[in-house]
């Protein structure tokens, strides 16, 4: 009984998958999680994009790409990882205005997932 | 009287109608001209006047070539917008691309058609070496710096050292010659004053600016999609593009354009990760460090800046188009069958009518300052 209590306290704070600071979009699917921040997104400027992957995965990477251009971008982003399952992507790059899709591909226990998530840029 | 001001506001109310908020907010972007400036912080005389002087001086200098007859000014002329009216640049011997306009340099992320350099500073330093243009050396140049006195004397005042070892006055020469080509800055144009008067709701002031140049302007941001590479103030991404011109430069011989200079920024003993960049927090060489290399970049070049465009032709990286109206027509009938396969899918025929044609060339002139805005100078050997 006191085990369920224990349990049942600590299982919204053990799922919740937040980043310091607030508002971060979310991609979810059935057993991950990913929350990401950007700066103000600007054409032809490099950014860095802050996240969270829930429950930690063994890894990440972070790339994105222009579905309707059939293109990528030029830069390829370093991933840091900065403990209890948040990340720092660093150079990445929206060359033109459009659709984008972020993809965090997340491998765990063995297995890799794909996360997209798409933004429009003016 | 009374009636005439009425017409013409109306006529002004009827232009401003005629861009919706979203257009608005897209040629709102295209500004404001000029941008302020910032210092290269990989260039630590970036901004300095005395480099700037020296700078101007070694760009107008001939005996920087190996044959005491070339200078950057031969093929960057100020009186021809810094370009030279020419398809491809001649040095001491016909190169393999057209000359590019050194306005507004400094606002750019890649040098050079392919981006083979990372900063202005290391761009400076294929010229003077290359075989094709002025042929000359780091020991050349030293020589000069080291043995004319006032080039000496004006070194000494920049850098504060004397005249040591030759890659290390290589580097600060390109680097006084940077500071200078980041002053080449184009003036504001007939597009930027009606930019501002859009911005502000100024109907008179939209009204100024031709009908013509206004349906251009619907068309590069609308069914043109110009405006997709062709961003910002400087109207370009900064990145590279295969936009369906034939890469090869004559039989049997090809011009790998990105693909190439992707190779050669990363193996340069001047890029921004090396031991030369200013820049000790590395912050200016994000690029440099995550740029990545493929396939597609093969035939990529880098989309120029359309500020003073009218004013340099010909056009396109090895100059093969000889007027606007040819650039707007290859934009307008381009085969997908000549772009790559594995490509971008950006690019299609637009189809426009001879109107629409004439109207996105009026614009693209609206885009011009008139250019001769420099005056070359007698330089003086007067340093004290």
């Amino acid at each position: 009984m006191r085990a369920g209590l224990l349990l049942a306290f600590l299982a919204p704070a053990a799922l919740a998958c937040e980043l310091p600071g607030g508002a971060a979009q979310q991609v979810k699917s059935a057993a991950t999680t990913v929350v990401y921040r950007t700066p103000a997104l600007k054409v032809g400027e490099h950014f860095a994009v802050e996240f969270a992957v829930c429950p930690a995965p063994e890894s990440v990477r972070v790339d994105a790409w222009m579905p309707e251009h059939r293109h990528g971008m030029n830069y390829k982003p370093s991933v840091v990882a900065l403990g209890a399952g948040r990340y720092r992507a660093d150079g990445l790059m929206f060359h033109m205005g459009g659709r984008w899709e972020f993809v965090f591909e997340v491998r765990s226990g063995g297995k890799t997932e794909r996360l997209a998530h798409s933004v429009r840029l003016e | 009287m009374r009636r005439g001001l009425a017409v013409l506001l109306l006529a002004a109310a009827q232009v401003a109608q005629a861009f919706s908020d979203a257009e608005v907010r897209a040629i709102a972007g295209h500004g404001p001209w000029p941008p302020a400036f910032k210092a290269d912080p990989s260039n630590r005389v970036s901004g300095n006047k005395e480099a700037i002087d020296l700078g101007e001086r070694l760009f107008f200098e001939r005996r920087l070539s190996s044959n005491g007859e070339h200078s950057c000014s031969r093929c960057h002329l100020p009186e021809r917008n810094w370009t030279d009216g020419e398809a491809r640049a001649r040095g001491l011997a016909l190169t393999d691309r057209n000359t590019p306009s050194l306005n507004n340099v400094r606002l750019h992320r890649w040098f050079g058609w392919d981006g083979a350099h990372d900063s202005l500073w290391s761009q400076a330093i294929r010229p003077i070496l290359d075989a094709k243009e002025m042929g000359s050396s780091a020991a050349q140049v030293a020589k000069l710096v080291r043995e004319d006195a006032d080039y000496a004397c004006r070194y000494r005042k920049v850098f504060g050292t004397p005249v040591l070892d030759d890659d290390k006055v290589l580097v600060d020469v390109a680097k006084a010659l940077a500071a200078f080509q980041e002053t080449v800055m184009s003036a504001r144009t007939p597009f930027d004053e009606f930019r501002d008067a859009l911005v502000k709701g100024d109907k008179a002031g939209i009204a100024k600016y031709p009908e013509s140049a206004q349906r251009g302007l619907q068309i590069f941001i609308g069914k043109g999609s110009c405006n997709i590479c062709h961003v910002g103030p400087a109207f370009t991404n900064g990145e590279f593009h295969d936009t369906g011109i034939a890469f090869f430069i004559e039989p049997g011989r090809v011009d790998p354009g990105r693909h190439e200079g992707i190779k050669k920024v990363l193996s340069s003993p001047y890029n921004l990760l090396g031991k030369y960049s200013d820049d000790m927090a590395r912050s200016s060489a994000t690029g440099t460090r995550h740029v990545v290399l493929e396939h597609r970049n093969f035939g990529e070049f880098k989309t120029p800046s359309l500020r003073n465009l009218a004013l340099t032709a010909p056009y396109m990286h090895n100059g093969r188009l000889a007027t606007l109206r040819d650039v707007v027509d290859h934009y307008s009938n381009i085969s997908p069958d000549r772009l790559h396969s594995d490509g971008e899918a950006i690019l299609k025929p637009l189809k426009l009518s001879d109107r629409e044609t004439r109207d996105l060339v009026a614009f693209l002139e609206s885009l011009q300052d008139g250019g001769g805005n420099y005056k070359r100078k007698a330089f003086a050997a007067d340093c004290r």
